[in-house]
């Protein structure tokens, strides 16, 4: 794992669902780097949401959500998002990844993962780059409903 | 000028692109407004040049534009 800096530009996006043994791989990554003495992990998940306006949410679930992104804006957005994690909390590394297309409910679509010397900075990083990546990524999403029809998904 | 659009907006368009001329955010808004129906309805942000814009600022119509619906990553 080469050192990871503020100012380095990526893509975030991958195509179709995080696998996990693509998490497992990241962590093991870091075993080279014994200055690490903690990993923090957020995983966001397809939830199978009962649609707005059923009265049953038995009957009408999200089977997936479809995914599309302004994947440049995405990609340059999350540069300045990085930057401020960096400058508040002692991390050593942090890699942000978020799916494209149709991700199936129960398939994981978000993957935060921060590595400091200590706990607290790894916690605190991740769970701002969470939120933050929510409110500023211009990335949309269809919910599929499992008997037919979608709606958008909306964080605000 | 090509304007972007994505989610449902680009759902309502029946289109990835739209062509207006606006001098100005505030005329490609209305502008887009009159071209898509229910836009004018909707909770919506317009990019210009991979920013968040507001109404006042001008364009020339070298920019890459966009209207964004509501985000919904995560």
């Amino acid at each position: 794992m080469s050192t990871d800096k503020p100012h380095k530009k990526r893509d975030i996006f991958i195509d179709g669902p995080i696998d996990p043994a693509f998490v497992a791989e990241s962590i093991a990554k870091h075993a080279t780097r014994t200055d690490i003495g903690g990993h923090e992990i957020f995983l966001g998940q397809v939830r199978a949401d009962g649609a707005a306006g059923t009265g049953d949410a038995c009957i009408a679930r999200t089977a997936a959500i479809d995914y599309t992104a302004y994947r440049d804006m995405a990609n340059e957005q999350m540069t300045p998002i990085r930057e401020e994690a960096f400058a508040r909390w002692p991390i050593t590394c942090l890699h942000v990844y978020h799916s494209q297309g149709v991700i199936k409910a129960g398939e994981l679509c978000f993957f935060v993962f921060a590595s400091a010397a200590h706990r607290q900075a790894a916690r605190e990083a991740v769970a701002y780059v969470t939120d933050e990546v929510k409110k500023r990524l211009p990335i949309f999403g269809k919910e599929i409903i499992a008997d037919g029809g979608h709606q958008w998904k909306s964080n605000t | 000028m090509e304007v972007k659009l994505f989610g449902m907006i680009a759902e309502k368009a029946g289109a990835e692109t739209i062509a207006v001329a606006a001098g100005t955010v505030r005329e490609l808004r209305l502008a887009a407004e009159a071209r898509i129906d229910g836009l004018a309805a909707m909770s919506y942000a317009i990019a210009v040049d991979r920013r968040i814009a507001d109404d006042a600022l001008k364009l020339d119509g070298n920019e890459e534009v966009a209207l964004l619906p509501p985000f919904a990553g995560g």
